[in-house]
């Protein structure tokens, strides 16, 4: 499995460069990807991201695959103007909460900034065996479709 | 944010000329509200495209009401009215139970006690709980007594408790199906209660507890109206019965035979004679499964009236794993799962009614609702015109059962997954975080029910609030069904187009007639949810001679039915649908589980009954993501003179649709191909592909492989491609397959001067001219093979 890159690597900092430069990209896209579109909100040519950097791709999988309790979402605080960072309860019946002063302004941003907090909130070995809990036993640990 | 204190639905999707249509409206706070009926023409507010466009209409209400609260009381539950036969002295309360959440989460939106079989109110009555730390308990009154092992969730327990009035002693089984090898055994317990049981005009309930009986006017959408219930149950009820002694462990045992009736002679109304003497109800779920009654085989008839439409059809306690069809063997099925989610009609009183005139055209409408302090709401529907009185050329298709089956989705919320198929995280809108705190207002065919097990009922007798404009999803973050299909009204009514509009349940009600008064069908971009008369009508109608226009992708592709016991509220209330052995999937049915319980017939996809979705339009889908879009380009096929006259206007290299309002082009988010060895017609032609152009976040479907593998995503798997693709049909009708969902989102880009509205254009005026469609050239008329050419 994929470590998550140790703080103050060249790694990690190329990979945090290369995110920005993607959702810098994406700006204006009815849609996003960690992907460079060439001409930026123009998704006829993209390159880079996810599919020329394999390390990148795959942290950026172990972070979306992270179970429900306590994973960052965003939400859309007023339509086509706002967006706010904000976290899943995991529990039935108790919305997201927000957790971040930080009001964007775009849709794009804010999904840098999540994985800048990921980065810094997930231990190097997180999913590895160091980490066992009961709960691997019971899909605590899955990836949940829903 | 706003708190979206107006919502509100109406009595029905399609609405005729002349006829009325209802409001029923929650306004939580605001002392009025304003209501007008609007013509809906774009719902995107993508700064890129027109913006939100809404149109007066002529004869509109407008007005100013009174607002008020109004609420759902969801969670499926059964009740039958008091009567003296149930004022027991004595009693024996006995079930099957497997129950999904025993214990909750103290947060969790209906923590708590959940019932059983119940007659109880306030500490007055009898019956079997569950209690908050998940053990089974019996009330007799105040008097409460648990078994001291929790129970197991997903497993079989056969529960019972027996209170003998003349002694006191109330004793209570708890006997686990499974036995793991660490598990204790579980004694009964018993204590003595020295009061009788105080009775109330409580009914009996199965899978709730009666909460309040009241004027209060809140209460008077919970059914019966003004009874309240809570301890709504989560997990699957079997064969309950309720006698009026305290049995011993062996009549117990006996008496999970029921009632028995139709053998008088021998036995009376029982297991036994002794037994048939003192059975108050014995209900039997294996019978009548596509019903809402819980039917009594007692002496007394207590039918218990189903509320919010539990789940039957499900394995029994007693399942063999022989047959997989509940119409074989109904008494392996007697159990229904019950879900504190459930629902089945919201049940408000009517705020407000617009006839709608005579002369209205056939258009989207909605009726809008606003307040000055800024609240909001839009409730679509549809004017649809009577069979013999269509008003255009062009009929749009309204996917409703699509738009039922994602009504109110909360993937984005329950689904720590869901970043993964969109690959970004997701955004969620204030409709989405009103549903994650009002779970009252049910979830989508796509969620799991709050207790985890999947939802495979939608009603369209509530609020929905994904069928509305200004409403991104969090799949395409851009519009998604409803919001999306209105880029395609927006186009027609740019281009000057006349239309006609019509619904699913029109088409799966109406059949043929619905379709054969038109020249051309134009679809929604994700008609992916349908009933078999719907496909029939379709086919019969291409047949002879119809057009069709399949404006997206991954349509035709799962088994739905309108459950009859709704039938009485109108067409197409509650849609069922079952997730089953493939397909894509956010929830898989149970093994045994796959049988519709409204009509019997297999779920799962239609291409596992033999009705391949490339059959209807020439394409089915082949591969779906959700990050962003790209474009097609010609292919070969396009030069063919059968079809060449659609590249009228455009030049054969340019890219097609590298721009759009649905992820940025054309071809994205779920995408059909051609493959003629799956039901496309030899003869159809690829006029255009997106191949090769699609990123990682798209995979191959899952019912196109068999065995897993990498290389199943857009930068490697050759099927990871939108095909656009025509054929002809037998009398001068053809298809036009645009193959993407995204597509519908390009028309409007740059005010509808594009080369995906041009080509839209090109074939929609040929297909709308009256008669049958110019033959093929007479060398293009040649018998072809399937796989072999």
């Amino acid at each position: 499995m994929e470590s998550i890159p140790k703080k103050g690597t060249k790694e990690r900092e190329d990979m945090i460069r290369e995110h920005k430069e993607c959702t810098e990209s994406m700006k204006g896209v009815a849609g996003f990807s960690i992907l460079k579109c060439e001409t930026p909100g123009d998704t006829t040519v993209v390159t880079g991201g996810v599919h020329e950097h394999p390390h990148l791709k795959r942290v950026l999988q172990r972070m979306r695959g992270e179970s429900v309790a306590g994973k960052y979402i965003i939400i859309c605080t007023k339509v086509e103007e706002e967006w706010r960072i904000a976290k899943l309860s995991g529990i039935r019946g108790v919305p997201p909460e927000i957790v971040s002063d930080k009001v964007y302004t775009n849709e794009q941003d804010a999904q840098h900034d999540i994985f800048l907090l990921r980065l810094e909130e997930l231990p190097e070995t997180a999913g590895f065996p160091e980490h066992y809990t009961e709960g691997w036993k019971r899909r605590d640990d899955n990836w949940p479709v829903t | 944010m706003s708190a979206m204190r107006l919502t509100g639905y109406a009595d029905r999707f399609g609405v005729h000329p002349g006829d009325t249509i209802k409001f029923y409206v929650n306004c939580d706070g605001p002392s009025e509200y304003k209501a007008e009926i609007v013509q809906m023409i774009n719902g995107d507010t993508n700064p890129r495209g027109p913006g939100f466009i809404e149109k007066p209409v002529a004869g509109s209400l407008d007005e100013t009401l009174p607002g008020r609260k109004q609420i759902i009381h969801s969670g499926s539950y059964g009740y039958a009215l008091d009567a003296k036969p149930l004022q027991v002295e004595s009693f024996t309360i006995q079930c099957w139970i497997w129950p999904t959440t025993p214990k909750t989460h103290p947060k969790y939106w209906k923590h708590g006690s959940q019932g059983l079989v119940t007659k109880w109110i306030d500490d007055k009555g009898y019956g079997l709980f569950i209690n908050p730390e998940g053990h089974v308990e019996v009330r007799v009154n105040g008097t409460k007594l648990a078994s001291p092992t929790p129970l197991r969730d997903h497993a079989w327990h056969f529960v019972a408790a027996t209170f003998d009035a003349k002694t006191g002693e109330l004793i209570l089984y708890h006997e686990p199906q499974i036995q793991y090898a660490l598990d204790p055994v579980v004694e009964p317990v018993s204590t003595t209660v020295s009061e009788a049981i105080i009775h109330t005009p409580a009914p009996v309930a199965l899978a709730a507890y009666t909460e309040s009986m009241t004027d209060d006017p809140l209460a008077q959408s919970s059914m019966p109206a003004g009874v309240t219930f809570a301890g709504k149950y989560n997990g699957k009820l079997d064969t309950p019965r309720i006698c009026k002694v305290a049995l011993s462990r062996l009549e117990i045992e006996t008496m999970k035979l029921g009632a028995q009736p139709g053998l008088t002679e021998r036995r009376n109304s029982g297991p036994t004679g002794a037994l048939s003497e003192v059975i108050v109800a014995a209900w039997e779920f294996s019978e009548g499964i596509d019903t809402i009654v819980a039917k009594d085989c007692g002496p007394y008839r207590f039918d218990a009236q189903l509320v919010n439409l539990p789940t039957r059809g499900m394995t029994g306690h007693n399942w063999s794993g022989t047959v997989f069809d509940w119409k074989e063997a109904p008494k392996e099925y007697g159990a229904i799962h019950f879900h504190d989610d459930d629902v089945d009609d919201a049940r408000w009183e009517i705020d407000f009614e617009w006839t709608v005139p005579a002369d209205c055209k056939s258009r989207f409408f909605a009726a809008k609702l606003t307040t000055p302090e800024g609240d909001e709401d839009y409730i679509p529907f549809w004017v649809v015109p009577r069979i013999g009185e269509e008003q255009s050329k062009i009929a749009f298709m309204v996917p409703t059962i699509s738009y039922m089956a994602y009504a109110n989705e909360h993937v984005a919320c329950n689904a720590g997954g869901a970043e993964l198929f969109v690959y970004r995280v997701p955004i969620m809108q204030h409709q989405n975080m009103f549903l994650a705190e009002h779970r009252e207002y049910g979830g989508s065919i796509y969620d799991t029910h709050t207790d985890g097990t999947g939802i495979c009922f939608s009603s369209r007798l509530r609020p929905i609030l994904s069928i509305r404009p200004k409403y991104d999803h969090f799949l395409a973050q851009a519009p998604w069904q409803y919001p999306a299909d209105l880029h395609l009204i927006y186009w027609l009514e740019t281009m000057g187009y006349e239309y006609d509009v019509f619904t699913d349940e029109d088409l799966t009600y109406d059949g043929l007639a619905r379709l054969e008064n038109y020249n051309v069908i134009i679809t929604g971009s994700h008609p992916e949810h349908n009933s078999g008369t719907q496909l029939d009508a379709l086919h019969n109608y291409t047949q002879r001679g119809g057009r069709l226009m399949y404006m997206g992708a991954d349509a035709w592709y799962w088994v739905h039915s309108f459950h009859p016991a709704y039938d009485d509220k109108g067409r197409g209330v509650v849609t069922e649908m079952r997730r089953c052995e493939s397909g894509i999937r956010t929830w898989r049915a149970d093994p045994g589980e796959y049988y519709h319980a409204g009509t019997g017939e297999l779920g799962g996809m239609w291409r596992y009954r033999g009705r391949y979705l490339h059959s209807v339009a020439g394409v089915g889908m082949s591969s779906e993501g959700f990050d962003i879009s790209s474009y097609f380009s010609f292919t070969p096929d396009a030069k063919n003179p059968r079809v060449s006259w659609a590249m009228d206007g455009i030049d054969y290299d340019e890219p097609l649709g590298n721009f759009g309002l649905v992820g940025g082009g054309a071809a994205g988010l779920e995408l059909d191909i051609v493959d003629t060895t799956l039901g496309s017609p030899p003869h159809t032609l690829t006029v255009a592909t997106s191949a090769g152009r699609h990123t990682e976040a798209y995979l191959l479907v899952m019912e196109d492989f068999g065995f897993n593998q990498q290389g199943l995503d857009g930068t490697t798997h050759p099927r990871v491609r939108g095909d656009i693709a025509y054929h002809e049909t037998p009398n001068g009708g053809a298809c036009f397959s645009f193959s993407s969902i995204a597509y519908c989102g390009s028309l409007p880009w740059n005010n509808c001067d594009n080369n995906i509205s041009r080509l839209t254009k090109n074939v929609l005026d040929r297909f709308m001219v009256d008669g049958p469609l110019p033959p093929p050239p007479a060398e293009e008329i040649k018998y072809r093979g399937r796989a072999d050419y």
